[in-house]
């Protein structure tokens, strides 16, 4: 048993810092981070910043040297994302490629596919989005109802037409590449098919919706007559689900939440004592309580890394480590709303309101905070289903 | 970073978790479990003293995680058994064995209530700047009953401690950070064990011609309980490795935190049925009810650990 990072670990995180000191603006924390990971003003920045990462071979080092990474171990993908996650995720959506659609490609991508997209992925070529969700079906993704209907074009070739619509989808507005899910076949989770498309399709609307949390984290995209092709298709026909059942232990617990809520609560007690606030017993004793839950939330994420380094399948243990995540990403929001509540208005800092909107995401994004329950229930303590 | 136990730790837990497995439950009376608010581990006992199991954190190559696996495996049962004092507390805070069974307490707590007390042979004291070892042998100790499923007693007068055998200054943060640990390391046990048989019960049982446990509002709180006994758990072995003092406190505040509702959902999962003595449920409960007053409860953890992690900060 040994907690310790071990040097090559250290040495990545020292080299992500070295780019956050040079290349991430000075003023991030007041003008860029508050609007989110999707905002516009993110993810223009992220395309330099991306860039430096790669030039630096610092994007995947965990990936297969044949697909642009370094062989490293999996803790190196926990290593980057404590360090950008923490920051508001200067990456912005590179690291949805890098989490998860890169290793869904791996495993059940084409050659071409891989191709096509694993080197660009490492290269930070593309931002990407995922075409989940849709008006009628969110939590319950298997009721998904946008198709992907087989059709021989006599100019394109053989391919999919895609009618439906998708919801609540962050970073599709500057996104490159979605990762979307359709329905080839019939009703339910059999039916469902993942596809790689190109945002700039022909018959692809995208609308953007204001959230509470940030701006233009989310968007409406339409899908009408949009022609994709055959190779666009991941896997097999109606395989959709499976892929998404792998991709998930990597996407539930990709971004470390747990380490923003730490430098977060860092930042909050500084702030707390600039006030006077933190002479106040019970103030004390709740950060504690949050640096508590937060430290508990990175052991239980750590032991499905260490899982996943070893090659074993995660079991439950990824969703016990979201779960963790999400209380300890309220119990730091929490904290700020109650005790500095005028940091949160708009302009006065940053960093707390960074940490407060990424927070109302936590229970939400990545599968509801009781989907996660639901599958502990079922997988951990092996309850029998309800009626 | 590797979170496996080595080679050699994984056969101690193994060989420990054997004997709490053969020697650990509830010996049955005319095959119901005896209508008691607590029960001596006595076969559990013997087996760990003929194995030498007590002194696991001296022998050679091994230390607190170790002594950490005989606290937290042995407090799964759910009989008591006085381990922490003896296997954790005593050794690495002395170097040395004590006589056992070993009672910790803070000086206000002598003439309240103190685990194992009223059967220890060494009482170990937290005084403000020192820490006293003395023997209980002379002392009036008087035996205390409650709803708490460990063996309670308390001193008729606090003794006079300047007989005693004092460890120095130095010894009073490590006395805390090992009780804090053996703390976090019992509830963690304790936690989990009612869990588990919260779990088996609320599959077996039906209500409204279905299991109890089928329904989400049951599923939902035992999973948080799950996820807050995993963590109390790991905080606890990362804990007992580092050796850091803050570490320990955020374990024993994590846990101490965190017990009142493994316990509210423990009782009320079982319902009335948890409600009896002759239901093994309380002997992990009132044990917790227990540890999450211990060493001032959770805001005297959250006060240490919050001038550790702030230092600067601090008032």
């Amino acid at each position: 048993m040994d907690f310790a990072w071990n040097p090559s670990d250290e040495a990545y995180r020292a080299e992500l810092r070295e780019v956050v000191a040079d290349h991430l603006p000075g003023d991030w924390w007041d003008n860029y981070a508050p609007h989110g990971p999707s905002s516009p003003v993110v993810m223009e920045n992220a395309r330099g910043f991306n860039a430096e990462l790669a030039r630096r071979d610092l994007v995947v080092r965990h990936w297969p040297r044949d697909y642009g990474g370094q062989d490293a171990d999996a803790w190196k993908q926990i290593v980057i994302s404590e360090e950008m996650w923490s920051l508001g995720e200067p990456r912005s959506s590179l690291y949805l490629g890098a989490n998860w659609a890169g290793p869904a490609i791996m495993k059940f991508g084409t050659e071409a596919q891989k191709q096509k997209y694993l080197r660009a992925i490492a290269e930070a070529k593309f931002l990407w989005c995922q075409g989940f969700s849709e008006p009628e079906a969110g939590t319950d993704l298997g009721n998904m109802k946008t198709r992907a209907d087989p059709i021989e074009d006599p100019v394109k070739g053989y391919g999919y037409t895609v009618n439906g619509s998708k919801v609540w989808t962050s970073y599709a507005g500057r996104a490159d590449i979605m990762f979307l899910l359709a329905r080839v076949g019939g009703k339910g989770k059999g039916g469902v098919s993942c596809f790689l498309v190109p945002t700039d399709t022909p018959g692809i609307d995208i609308r953007p919706i204001r959230g509470v949390h940030s701006e233009w984290d989310f968007h409406e995209v339409f899908f009408t007559d949009a022609f994709v092709p055959a190779d666009a298709l991941l896997g097999e026909e109606g395989n959709g689900w499976a892929i998404v059942q792998t991709i998930i232990h990597y996407e539930r617990i990709g971004a470390a939440r747990y380490e923003k809520a730490a430098r977060g609560l860092d930042h909050l007690v500084e702030r707390l004592r600039e006030r006077g606030l933190w002479e106040d017993p019970v103030c004390r004793a709740e950060c504690a309580n949050a640096k508590a839950m937060v430290e508990a939330a990175r052991l239980l994420t750590y032991l499905v890394i260490d899982g996943r380094a070893k090659d074993r399948d995660p079991g439950a243990d990824t969703y016990l480590a979201r779960y963790a995540m999400i209380e300890a990403d309220h119990a730091v929001a929490n904290l700020a709303a109650i005790w500095l509540p005028d940091l949160l208005v708009d302009g006065a800092d940053g960093h707390v309101r960074s940490q407060f909107n990424s927070a109302i995401t936590s229970g939400i994004a990545a599968g509801a905070a009781e989907v996660q329950l639901n599958m502990v229930s079922g997988r951990h303590l092996e309850l029998p289903r309800g009626a | 970073m590797d979170l496996d136990l080595s080679p050699e730790q994984a056969a101690l837990r193994d060989a420990i978790a054997r004997i709490v497995a053969d020697t650990g439950d509830i010996p049955r009376e005319g095959g119901v479990v005896p209508a008691r608010t607590w029960i001596a581990a006595e076969a559990m006992e013997r087996a760990f003293e003929a194995g030498g199991f007590f002194g696991i954190a001296l022998e050679p190559g091994c230390g607190a995680v170790e002594a950490a696996l005989l606290v937290e495996e042995a407090g799964r049962s759910p009989l008591a058994l006085e381990c922490a004092g003896s296997a954790l507390i005593g050794p690495l805070l002395t170097g040395a064995l004590l006589p056992r069974p070993v009672a910790v307490a803070r000086l206000t707590d002598l003439t309240r209530g103190v685990r194992f007390l009223d059967q220890a042979r060494t009482l170990v004291v937290l005084l403000d700047d020192d820490v006293a070892v003395l023997p209980v042998e002379g002392l009036e100790v008087i035996a205390l009953t409650g709803p708490h499923a460990y063996p309670l007693g308390k001193l008729a007068a606090v003794p006079d401690l300047a007989v005693a055998r004092r460890l120095g200054h130095g010894a009073v943060p490590e006395l805390q950070r090992l009780w804090r640990l053996a703390l976090a390391l019992e509830a963690a046990a304790a936690m989990q064990a009612t869990i588990d048989f919260t779990t088996e019960y609320v599959k077996q049982r039906q209500v409204f011609s279905r299991p109890v446990g089928s329904f989400q509002a049951v599923q939902h709180r035992l999973s948080i309980d799950a996820v807050r006994a995993r963590g109390v758990h790991w905080l606890a072995m990362k804990a007992a490795w580092s050796g850091s003092p803050l570490d320990a406190a955020l374990a024993a505040l994590h846990a101490q935190r965190s017990l009142t509702q493994v316990v509210y959902d423990g009782h009320q999962f079982n319902g009335a049925l948890g409600m009896t003595l002759e239901h093994a449920l309380h002997y992990w409960t009132f044990r917790l009810r227990w540890l999450g007053g211990e060493l001032g409860g959770w805001s005297a953890q959250a006060a240490a650990a919050a001038d550790m992690v702030w230092p600067n900060a601090a008032t």
